[in-house]
């Protein structure tokens, strides 16, 4: 065996067996490198970024700035819509202060609050010789009114629009389903001046009238009167509102 | 025994390239010009074998002389702007063909002179 090889080994030429070692590492070096090259071929996804070719880089960057340019106007658009939107925005917040105003005035006209201010209060006692009658009231209410008075109370009831002073049963009197007794305590806000020269008007006049006809009746003027608010409730069955053509 | 070295150092090579890593694919380019010129060189080899004027240095010198010098212009056309790398590849694919021409030639010519040879005998 040992000597097999030895001839073996003899036979070989010196100058083959050194070109056969430089061949077959080339033949190493030329396999090796291509199955790297396949290997990185097969293993790289072409779609990654750091993958790509210079030219389909730049088709891309162009594409995207072109989307970037759309995109930017489209942003444009959108910011002016919202400016649009804003002052659309404020316009009605300014008409909703306006409606705000308009129905808290609307509420101290109408008796929904309390309200105060300076003006008149007329104080009605039954004495033995007369009682007041609801269409004294009536009167008085009516007269303040024609003063030009803004709010009216009587017995801290709060005479609204559709107030109503009734007699029942010939003996109660009645505003708005609660029933008053003397004395009655009849408030109103305004003009004290004009209230109180209306109301004092010689001989024709309120007071004078009924002072006359023998009734007990004073009037003050206060600076701070407070009126309540009239807590009924007005249910509408049959108003309608005119619809204009 | 350059067959015997032939077929180990392939199959080495291909375990060897098996394990290795794989390279980024920005130098794969490179290399794969690198590759080409290597084919070039065996094939150049190959036809000078058959011409028996194969010189080992030759062949290693232009093995490895030529992988490197098609790098080198790869990366020159890449710093110029010019796909330099086509023109290697056209020439040394171009040379391969005529390399590849001959030898097919050289061995028709082999076989047909053989079987001339066998007719001749009977």
């Amino acid at each position: 065996m040992k000597n097999k090889i030895k001839e073996f080994t003899k036979n070989i030429n010196k100058s083959e067996l050194i070109m056969s070692i430089i061949i077959g590492l080339i033949c190493i070096i030329l396999v090796c490198t291509i199955s790297i090259q396949f290997k990185t071929v097969e293993e790289t996804n072409i779609t990654d970024i750091e993958n790509m070719r210079e030219a389909e880089l730049r088709t891309q960057i162009s594409s995207w700035k072109t989307r970037y340019e759309e995109t930017s106007k489209k942003l444009e658009e959108n910011n002016n819509t919202i400016n649009e939107y804003r002052e659309k925005l404020n316009n009605d917040q300014e008409t909703e202060e306006l409606l705000d105003k308009e129905l808290a005035e609307t509420d101290l006209l109408v008796g929904k609050t309390d309200v105060k201010g300076e003006g008149v209060i007329v104080t009605l006692t039954d004495s033995e010789e007369s009682t007041i009658t609801s269409s004294d009231l009536l009167e008085l209410v009516n007269e303040l009114r024609y003063a030009g008075a803004e709010a009216i109370s009587i017995n801290d009831i709060r005479i609204t629009n559709s107030s109503y002073i009734a007699t029942v049963n010939a003996t109660l009197i009645r505003i708005d389903l609660q029933r008053v007794t003397s004395p009655y305590v009849v408030k109103a806000i305004g003009n004290p001046t004009y209230l109180t020269s209306t109301l004092n008007l010689k001989d024709n006049g309120f007071i004078d009238k009924y002072k006359n006809s023998g009734k007990n009746i004073t009037l003050s003027t206060e600076r701070n009167i407070q009126i309540l608010k009239n807590s009924r409730d007005m249910e509408i069955k049959y108003l309608r509102e005119v619809e204009e053509q | 025994m350059i067959f015997i070295a032939i077929i180990v150092g392939c199959i080495l090579g291909a375990i060897i390239g098996g394990v290795a890593p794989i390279i980024p694919y920005s130098y794969s380019g490179y290399l794969a010009i690198a590759i080409i010129a290597a084919l070039d060189s065996v094939f150049g080899g190959m036809v000078a074998t058959i011409k028996k004027n194969f010189d080992i240095m030759v062949f290693v010198s232009g093995f490895f002389g030529n992988a490197i010098l098609s790098i080198l212009l790869t990366y020159l056309g890449q710093k110029l702007n010019v796909d330099i790398y086509l023109a290697t590849i056209f020439v040394f694919v171009s040379r391969m063909f005529n390399n590849l021409a001959m030898l097919r030639r050289y061995y028709l010519e082999k076989i047909t002179n053989r079987k001339a040879k066998k007719t001749q005998n009977t």
